[in-house]
């Protein structure tokens, strides 16, 4: 597996160089990732050592925003205040978005199959 | 016995919030599954609540706790790497209906944003808030560095990601079925966009195909909202 995750960290670093050389604002694992799928497609296949560590970093992925998410605790203030702005939008925001998107997708579909 | 040996390094070693982090995480995971995978009891939200209270009561700070876990926090960047492996896995799906998903990807990609932004606003939320909306639907380790490069709130734009897949993983099926959605490609394509991985993981019970499409619009509109969210902020501001 260890080649699974140099390949990783080597285009997490490759990513990292060229948003910062190029002043991005794009970040920089973001670019890794788009260079691996440009690298796979190029390839035109995975390897078994690849996807060992992609498994073994996708599969417990909520764990690694714990630290980032446990945060919160020092935002109560503006959670106290805005807490039905916030509610409201999620809430609502969400169910229509997702209302909106299935179909729109859904009558494209239709829409390109009609056409075939 | 040395026993201001042992509280010395209590109290200095990350090891301790290590274990606590990551046995709550997994206590989170047994529950998890003990529930039948309910969506509400996600081991993140378990883990939440069981670290919370061991901060709470030995009144640690959140920076001296993020200091001993930050070891954690670094796979997120390799994580993300991660995700093109499952994109690529399932690109061979956007062949099958290009010009819908595009459309659909970059739509309804803004709409969402747009509207759950413009209902901040209406409501009178403040700016750190308004930006940390931004990211709420893709998944959370691009969410999390992408909330970081446009000066929202990490911490709280991940909590917006979570909910906001826990919403679409809870209402899908109903507003699919009220809309009489008729394609699975549909249904698993909106949840991947609006509700990331926890939606995809409830395509995974429509059906095979929803789940490829959830997949694939997870990734892509990941990609796609790293690279257009930051400009787009930039010029706004």
């Amino acid at each position: 597996m260890l080649k699974g995750i140099i390949t990783l960290l080597l285009f997490q670093f490759l990513g990292e160089c060229i948003s910062k050389l190029f002043d991005l604002l794009v970040p920089g694992p973001v670019i890794g990732m788009l260079l691996l799928l440009v690298f796979l497609i190029i390839r035109k296949s995975s390897f078994e050592s690849l996807d060992n560590a992609v498994l073994i970093h996708l599969r417990y992925l909520p764990l690694l925003f714990i630290p980032a998410a446990m945060g919160i605790i020092t935002q109560l203030d503006i959670i106290t205040k805005e807490f039905w702005a916030i509610s409201i939008s999620l809430v609502f925001g969400t169910i229509i978005a997702l209302a909106f998107c299935a179909k729109l997708m859904d009558y494209l579909t239709i829409r390109t199959e009609n056409k075939k | 016995m040395n026993i201001d040996a042992l509280v010395e390094y209590i109290s200095t070693t990350p090891l301790l919030w290590l274990l606590i982090t990551l046995g709550s995480f997994k206590l989170g995971i047994i529950i998890y599954e003990k529930s039948n995978k309910n969506t509400l009891l996600q081991p993140i939200i378990v883990a939440y609540f069981l670290i919370m209270g061991a901060l709470v009561v030995s009144g640690v700070s959140y920076q001296e706790y993020f200091k001993s876990v930050e070891i954690i926090h670094f796979f997120l960047g390799p994580a993300t790497v991660a995700l093109a492996l499952p994109l690529y896995n399932n690109l061979k799906h956007i062949k099958i209906l290009f010009i819908p998903i595009l459309i659909t990807l970059f739509v309804a990609g803004v709409f969402s944003i747009v509207l759950a932004v413009s209902l901040l606003w209406v409501l009178g939320a403040q700016l750190p808030t308004i930006l940390s909306m931004t990211t709420k639907s893709i998944t959370a380790p691009i969410a999390i560095i992408t909330s970081e490069k446009i000066g929202a709130i990490p911490s709280l734009a991940v909590g917006f990601v979570i909910i906001t897949g826990i919403i679409g993983a809870l209402l899908g099926t109903t507003i699919f079925k009220m809309l009489n959605i008729k394609h699975d490609t549909s249904k698993g394509f909106a949840l991947g966009v609006i509700s990331h991985g926890i939606g995809t993981a409830r395509a995974l019970e429509i059906s095979e195909k929803a789940a490829a499409f959830s997949a694939l619009a997870m990734g892509l509109s990941g990609i796609v909202t790293a690279i257009f969210l930051p400009l787009i902020i930039q010029i706004f501001s």
